[in-house]
C-alpha cells in the first residue's frame, strides 16, 4: 500500500490496531488551564454549541503536524476556536484582541506587586 | 505516517504552577474564548464554577462503590449489567452527560478490557479523567491488536482458556469493567470491598486482589 492511500485511510486519530511502543504508565495532574478547558469542553457540550464529535473533527482537521506537536488540551482549545469561527460564533478578530486584553491584564497585574 | 509519540510531552509530572508565572498561549486562549461566550450570554460564569466542581467530585471511588454494590447485591449486579446508567444513579451518581454507560462483567472464562482508540472516551461520571497513558497512541494502538500482550506489559496474565473481549468507547456509549471479586473476602463488609477496586481495575488492565486498592 503506497503511504499516501495510508494517509487516506486513517485519518490522524484512527490509530488502533496499528504498531506502537510499549505502554508507559504515564499520568499528571491537571494544570488549572487544562482543568478549566475540560469544563470548558463539557459546558460547550451541555449548550449543544460543540459536541464531542465535533470536537474530535475538529482536532483531527487541525492536520497530523498539529496533533503530533500539540498537547492534549492545547489540541481541543485551538480546535474549539476553529469551530467557534466555522459557526461564526467568534471572529478570529474578536479572538485575537481579548487574547491581547487578557495578556496585558497579567503585565497590569504583574506592575502592581512590582514594590 | 512518521507520527511521534505526540503526547509524550505530558508525560513527566508539571511542576507547581505559581500565580506570578506568565500565562503560557494557550492558557490565555482558553481564558479568552470562555470570556467571549459568557459577553455573549452562550452560557453563565457560574456554569463554568459549577462543572469545575462537579469535574473535582468524580473519582474512581464512584465506580469502586458501584462494584462492590453489585457484589454483595445480586440484583443490583443484574440491573447494573442491564443498564449501566440507571442503576449508577440508583447509588445517586449523576450523569452530567449525555453517554450511557455498558458494565463488562469479568467472569473465569472472560476478561473485559476498555479503550477509546480514536480519542480518550471515557466513563467520566464513574471514574472522573482518565490516566494519561489511556490518551496516548501506545495504548489506544495496540490494546485493539494485541490485548493480551498489553495486559502483560501491565503484570496482567489471562490464561489461555479464557477470552479476552475489548471494548472501544464512542462519543456516546462508555464501558466500565466489573472486576471479579476476589477470593477470600467472604467477611468484608461492602465499604471494605470497595477500598480494594482500583481505577485501573475497573478498565481491566489489572484484576481486584486483596493487597490493592487505596
Amino acid at each position: 500500500m503506497s503511504e499516501t492511500k495510508q494517509l487516506l485511510n486513517r485519518l490522524p486519530n484512527d490509530i488502533g490496531g496499528l504498531p506502537a511502543d510499549p505502554i508507559q504508565r504515564t499520568d499528571h495532574e491537571l494544570e488549572p488551564w487544562e482543568k478549566r478547558c475540560h469544563v470548558l469542553a463539557d459546558v460547550l457540550d451541555f449548550h449543544k454549541i460543540i459536541n464531542t464529535e465535533e470536537k474530535r473533527r475538529g482536532v483531527e482537521a487541525l492536520g497530523a503536524e498539529m496533533v503530533g506537536k500539540l498537547t492534549y488540551y492545547e489540541r481541543w482549545i485551538a480546535a474549539f476556536a476553529n469551530i467557534l469561527f466555522q459557526k461564526g460564533i467568534l471572529t478570529p478578530s474578536e479572538l485575537a484582541r481579548k487574547m491581547d486584553e487578557v495578556a496585558a491584564r497579567w503585565e497590569d497585574d504583574s506592575l502592581e506587586r512590582v514594590p | 505516517m512518521s507520527q511521534r509519540d505526540h503526547d509524550h510531552d505530558q508525560d513527566h509530572p508539571h511542576a507547581e504552577i505559581s500565580h506570578s508565572e506568565r500565562p503560557g498561549y494557550y492558557d490565555v486562549m482558553e481564558t479568552a474564548v470562555r470570556e467571549l461566550l459568557v459577553e455573549k450570554r452562550l452560557f453563565g460564569a457560574d456554569e463554568i464554577r459549577r462543572q469545575i466542581e462537579v469535574l473535582d467530585s468524580r473519582t474512581p471511588a464512584l465506580g469502586a462503590k458501584v462494584v462492590a454494590r453489585a457484589w454483595v447485591d445480586p440484583e443490583f449486579r443484574a440491573r447494573l449489567l442491564t443498564n449501566g446508567r440507571s442503576a449508577c444513579e440508583e447509588l445517586g451518581i449523576t450523569f452530567y452527560d449525555d453517554t450511557q454507560l455498558i458494565v463488562l462483567e469479568n467472569t473465569d472464562t472472560v476478561h473485559n478490557l476498555i479503550v477509546c482508540t480514536l480519542c480518550s472516551c471515557y466513563p467520566r461520571p464513574v471514574l472522573g479523567l482518565p490516566p494519561d497513558w489511556y490518551k496516548l497512541k501506545a495504548y489506544r494502538s495496540r490494546a485493539v491488536s494485541e490485548p493480551r500482550v498489553v495486559l502483560a506489559e501491565f503484570g496482567t496474565n489471562i490464561p489461555d482458556d479464557v477470552e479476552v473481549r475489548v471494548s472501544d468507547s464512542t462519543a456516546i456509549v462508555r464501558y466500565l469493567v466489573l472486576p471479579k471479586r476476589p477470593d477470600e473476602t467472604d467477611d468484608y463488609s461492602e465499604e471494605q470491598l470497595a477500598t480494594l477496586v482500583t481505577r485501573d481495575a475497573m478498565i481491566g488492565v489489572i484484576p481486584v486482589t486483596v493487597g490493592s486498592g487505596r
